[in-house]
């Protein structure tokens, strides 16, 4: 296995490595997110504890990606897309990272319980737990349902926010982390099926790898019509009105109509132009063959966010005085 | 005893400074988190004597 690169003896890091290794871009997915399900729960909780609720969340959400870099400094270091980040690029400590990332989830952890209730504490103690132990140590290697079961730790952040705001953790707060945890699977294998060569490079058995592009883009589509119908489900439960169910329903359409086109395709049949020659490609710079895997891709990211923002605004628009 | 070279004595610095700021931040929030504590545990005992209930501890 490749090392990462060499580190000099006395650290070079700056403040903003230390910072990318809370995967910042992440982390605003789980802010949106853990924003969404604090303000859909409706409790009485006071601003200034939602604002601290939510810098928990995110921080301990980013105290599990410095983990994760820290124990895949290596395999990062393989993979065009990881091959910058602090570890992989020898900027920061193995240590370092790893110390970071506990101290920020005692931290974070701590001052959640602290500030909200023990559910919400106990719940980013576990989302850490879950990807920086059981996905990026146990899963991640082992088996291509990585990402599938893996994905639950990125589902959590609205059931913490909702926690956070009520001290419970109903149906509905469930229902928010079905959608994503369902929604994982197509949006990472949509990029898998043009990142493969990357994958395998590091041995792991991303599904593309281990059964083939086929078989993946089948899978997207399965999962796709599942996650579909659980997506528009709050516009029919209540919890969200018709703003959620026009966005849920015309973009559930989107999401089925390119993942049919994806399934039709050949993505991922022969490896990347990009990765044959090694160089740094942006995630959406793709052959012609893989464009539908990263039109999925790209457009799952913006439906998460628009069903997201949907109810965040019908929520934001039925607090009493607003 | 090794000496630093001047880029590295400004990552270290620009370091401890960070490292300086997250810390006042940590401080700043568990005091604001302490009185809020305290602020909410003093509003339920005002209440619960203003409705002649017992007074105890929350929680």
């Amino acid at each position: 296995m490749t090392e990462t690169a060499p580190q000099p003896a006395i650290s070079m890091a700056q403040p903003e490595d230390f910072f990318q290794l809370l995967k910042p871009r992440v982390m605003s997915l789980v802010i949106f997110t853990a924003v969404t399900g604090l303000v859909v729960a409706g409790g009485d909780i006071d601003w200034i504890s939602a604002a601290i609720a939510i810098l928990c969340i995110a921080v301990g959400a980013g105290a599990a990606g410095a983990l994760n870099m820290a124990l895949e400094g290596e395999t990062d270091a393989l993979m065009r897309r990881t091959r910058g980040r602090p570890v992989a690029a020898g900027r920061v400590n193995k240590n370092d990272a790893m110390t970071f990332g506990v101290i920020l989830s005692i931290f974070s952890v701590m001052l959640l319980g602290m500030t909200t209730n023990w559910l919400a504490g106990g719940l980013l103690l576990l989302t850490i737990v879950y990807y920086a132990a059981f996905y990026t140590l146990l899963l991640k290697r082992r088996t291509p349902q990585n990402i599938v079961i893996g994905g639950a730790a990125g589902a959590l952040p609205p059931v913490i926010g909702w926690a956070a705001a009520t001290g419970q953790a109903p149906w509905q707060a469930w229902l928010l982390f079905l959608i994503i945890f369902l929604w994982t699977p197509p949006h990472s294998w949509a990029l898998a099926l043009y990142s493969a060569g990357d994958y395998a490079r590091a041995g792991i058995p991303m599904m593309p790898v281990a059964r083939g592009a086929k078989s993946t883009r089948l899978q997207i589509l399965i999962y796709t019509l599942v996650f579909v119908p659980v997506a528009i489900a709050p516009g029919l439960t209540g919890m969200g009105g018709l703003l959620y169910l026009a966005v849920s329903v015309l973009g559930g359409f989107g999401f089925l109509f390119l993942a049919i086109r994806l399934f039709r395709s050949r993505a991922g049949d022969q490896p990347d132009k990009a990765e044959a020659v090694g160089r740094e490609a942006a995630l959406y710079d793709v052959r012609a063959e893989a464009k539908p895997a990263r039109n999925l891709f790209a457009f799952s990211i913006l439906y998460l966010m628009a069903l997201f923002a949907a109810l965040l605004v019908e929520s934001v628009a039925a607090i009493p005085g607003l | 005893m090794t000496r630093l070279t001047p880029e590295q004595l400004q990552a270290r610095n620009k370091r401890n400074l960070a490292i300086a700021g997250a810390l006042v931040v940590f401080i700043v929030l568990v005091f604001g988190v302490t009185v809020l504590n305290l602020k909410r545990n003093l509003d339920a005992r005002a209440e619960a004597i203003a409705e002649g209930r017992p007074v105890g501890y929350a929680g």
